[in-house]
């Protein structure tokens, strides 16, 4: 950039002084503070510095002439910008350096096409599992053709997600004879021996078969019994029933030994997890997906209610109903039979006192609701008729001892026996 | 374009300073005002000669008041006209956004259809030229949320040439967003070649991982972006959407359900944008395809920052290309 250096007042209020010699001449380079020129004020002869270094382009004073204070002397290309003056005239076009000039900004850059070294790609947030599965919308897609429910699918990739593999093995699981529109096919008879009938093992059986022995035979079972006295618990039942709330609810002593699990579930979070035998590891669920054992034409199903946890004693109610609806007649879904947590099995409505259930593969208790009778009971000292109930809980000891399911299960008999226990859970 | 045949090398201010040219040429009722338009040109020199050949009387330089040359377009073209305003820069376009929304934008409305207003508003816009405050603003979405006024953007010289040419003709209020640091970039137009319509999207370079979607001056950035990403093998498929109100959008869903990504790119602050509206859009219609969030590449959410900060405030190849590696990751 080329500048300019004026006259300065060299001193005490000077208005003008007369130039005596150059000490440089166009072309020469001049530094900073070079004697440049000798000048003579009303008081002394003086030599000026120059405040620029560069080369000098043009002297604008004759020596001998005089003249006022800012008057411009010399003009020294400094080198370090174009020269401003002549930008106008040369708007769009390239100067220094290659940028394009224009009236306004320094003007614009060339970009880069080479990429600065690359950052590791951070997963993508997830959040909390227990609320909705995590899936992409094609996945999600493809669960629902495939009528999946996706909150049954453990998620293989990072942070849990479901993938669409995931999708393909989960549907590759559901036995066929319980697919989505399969239908039921009428089993053909096969000719054989007079009084006997031999029908082929398929559907709901050949599944059934395949879980029990599976369970029975990998998970070392245990089984404890409770005789609980439930008078306190049929007593609420009947308020409960002439209540606006429980109107038009179906309040069976099934929804009360489910919310009773679910509360006991909290102190001992052992009997709702999973032993997986491929990782080595046990999986302990944050949600309850309770499974209910149901009899139904077609052999028996388990329906799960999902996030039975959350539930309140009359959410269970309705949904203890429609699950029963939709098991009689054959409307569960392959999904809503897969990914349960922990199961109940209500033999109690068959007139059945007690058994020894054995647990659905993958979990690591059901309980047996038996069925509720008046029986005499020892009360303070004097038999009294009560209403009285055998559980029983079959647990995988592998995951859980049995101090464990022992506490577990006398917290469901106190809940049943006295359900006001409930508040302090 | 009087005198010259076959296709020509030119750059995007010249494309403009043709299409003018042309559109003042073929309709007498065309007159161009604005800041110094007239004997200097305009500042960028996008009106450079007009004056000359078309006269003080079709070339206004106005005084400095931008509520005063839209509110005077206005009234020119109830009276049969089609003013080409030049708001100088972005930032100054502000003073007259009360007549553009309030007028402007209503009067064909406001009249149940029987006055039309062919005005078009011309505003360099974007940074990336090292310039002060209020020269490097990204307006847009002011302009796309006001029903009534139709918002274009080109990002190229043919593309110039013929959009100001069919903003001019349109009847509807049309602000013309040019791409300044685009100004000077070359294309080769060939006017024999018809121009697509003025508010339509084009697809600009084929691709099959991700697809990218840009305006103005972000879409030669975007298309810097695809040739590096191929070096790594990701086919990023371009779509220069042009128009910006009224969007068309098909051709981005139709990449979309192909693609199943998409990243928008604006140099717009992100928040409350027109790329936020994309991303919702894109969400509806294309949500079962969609393997992953569509992710927004913006400028951020400030005042457009003093010069020597613009690099790190404007998204570059960089930052692109790692929201390609998020998509990717989904």
């Amino acid at each position: 950039m080329a500048r300019i250096f004026a006259l300065p007042d060299v001193g005490e209020g000077l208005t003008e002084a007369e130039i005596l010699r150059w000490h440089v001449e166009p072309g020469d380079t001049v530094t900073l503070n070079q004697i440049i020129v000798e000048i003579e004020t009303a008081k002394a002869a003086v030599e000026l510095p120059s405040p620029y270094e560069g080369v000098v382009n043009e002297l604008l004073v004759e020596p001998g002439v005089t003249v006022a204070v800012g008057t411009p002397l010399i003009q020294i290309d400094t080198g370090d910008a174009a020269v401003e003056p002549d930008v106008a005239s040369s708007i769009g076009e390239e100067g220094p350096g290659g940028r394009i000039t224009t009236l306004v900004g320094y003007g614009p850059r060339t970009t880069t096409m080479t990429r600065r070294p690359r950052k590791p790609v951070a997963a993508p947030a997830t959040g909390d599992r227990g609320s909705v599965p995590l899936a992409k919308p094609p996945v999600r897609k493809l669960a629902k053709e495939l009528g999946i429910d996706l909150s049954m699918v453990l998620g293989s990739g990072t942070g849990g997600v479901i993938t669409r593999e995931d999708v393909q093995r989960a549907a590759a699981a559901v036995p066929a004879g319980n697919g989505a529109g399969s239908g039921v096919r009428v089993a053909p008879t096969v000719p054989g021996i007079a009084g006997q009938r031999r029908v082929p093992v398929r559907g709901v059986r050949k599944a059934t078969a395949a879980a029990v022995v599976s369970s029975a035979f990998t998970a070392p079972h245990v089984t404890m019994f409770l005789t609980v006295d439930v008078t306190a618990m049929m007593q609420l039942r009947t308020r409960l029933v002439g209540q606006p709330a429980f109107r038009e609810v179906k309040l069976t002593p099934l929804t009360f030994a489910a919310r009773a699990l679910c509360l006991a579930v909290r102190r001992t979070p052992e009997v709702n997890a999973s032993w997986d035998e491929s990782t080595s590891e046990i999986v302990y669920f944050d949600y309850v997906h309770l499974g209910i054992a149901a009899a139904t034409p077609r052999g028996l199903v388990v329906p799960k209610i999902r996030n039975a946890e959350r539930m309140s004693l009359r959410e269970l109610a309705v949904a203890l109903d429609e699950l029963a609806v939709a098991a009689r007649e054959g409307h569960t879904a392959p999904a809503d039979m897969l990914g349960g947590t922990i199961t109940i099995t209500n033999i109690g409505v068959f007139g059945i006192d007690t058994g020894t259930p054995i647990l659905n593969p993958g979990e690591s208790a059901i309980l047996a609701l038996g069925a509720i009778r008046e029986r005499p009971w020892v009360v303070d000292g004097a038999v009294v008729p009560r209403q009285i109930c055998q559980l029983a809980l079959s647990v995988d000891h592998r995951v859980v001892d049995g101090a464990q399911g022992s506490q577990f299960l006398t917290d469901i008999g106190a809940l049943l026996s006295d359900p006001a226990l409930a508040l302090t859970f | 374009m009087t005198g010259t045949s076959g296709p020509q090398t030119i750059t995007l201010a010249k494309g403009l300073n043709q299409g003018l040219r042309a559109a003042m040429e073929a309709d007498p009722k065309v007159i161009v005002m604005g800041e110094d338009i007239g004997k200097l040109g305009g500042v960028f020199r996008i009106t450079d000669g007009l004056q000359k050949d078309f006269g003080e009387q079709r070339v206004l330089d106005t005084p400095l008041g931008e509520a005063g040359i839209i509110g005077t377009a206005v009234g020119l073209a109830l009276r049969g006209y089609r003013p080409v305003c030049e708001i100088q820069f972005d930032g100054f376009v502000y003073p007259a956004f009360d007549q553009m929304v309030t007028q402007l934008a209503r009067f064909h409305y406001r009249s149940q259809g029987k006055l039309r207003m062919p005005v078009v508003v011309r505003v360099p816009y974007g940074g990336g030229i090292g310039a002060v405050e209020h020269h490097s603003e990204s307006p847009e979405s002011y302009f796309a949320h006001a029903p009534g006024l139709k918002v274009v953007s080109c990002a190229n010289a043919v593309d110039a040439y013929w959009m100001i040419q069919q903003a001019i003709s349109c009847d509807d209020p049309v602000i013309f967003l040019e791409p300044k640091r685009r100004y000077w970039e070359k294309a080769l137009l060939d006017v024999e070649m018809a121009p697509p319509p003025l508010f339509s999207s084009r697809l600009v370079r084929g691709g099959t991982t991700v697809t990218m979607v840009a305006y103005g001056p972000m879409v030669r950035t975007v298309l810097e972006a695809a040739t590096v990403a191929e070096q790594d093998g990701q086919q990023l498929e371009v779509i220069d959407l042009r128009t910006l109100s009224p969007l068309d959008l098909a051709p981005v869903f139709e990449s979309v359900r192909r693609t199943g990504r998409l990243i928008c790119v604006s140099e717009a602050p992100g928040e409350a944008s027109l790329v936020g509206d994309l991303a919702a859009r894109v969400s509806q219609e294309c949500f079962y395809s969609l393997e992953a969030p569509v992710l927004r590449v913006t400028g951020f959410d400030t005042p457009y920052p003093p010069a020597k900060c613009e690099e790190d405030y404007l998204p570059d190849l960089d930052r692109i290309l790692d929201a390609v590696d998020r998509v990717l990751a989904y």
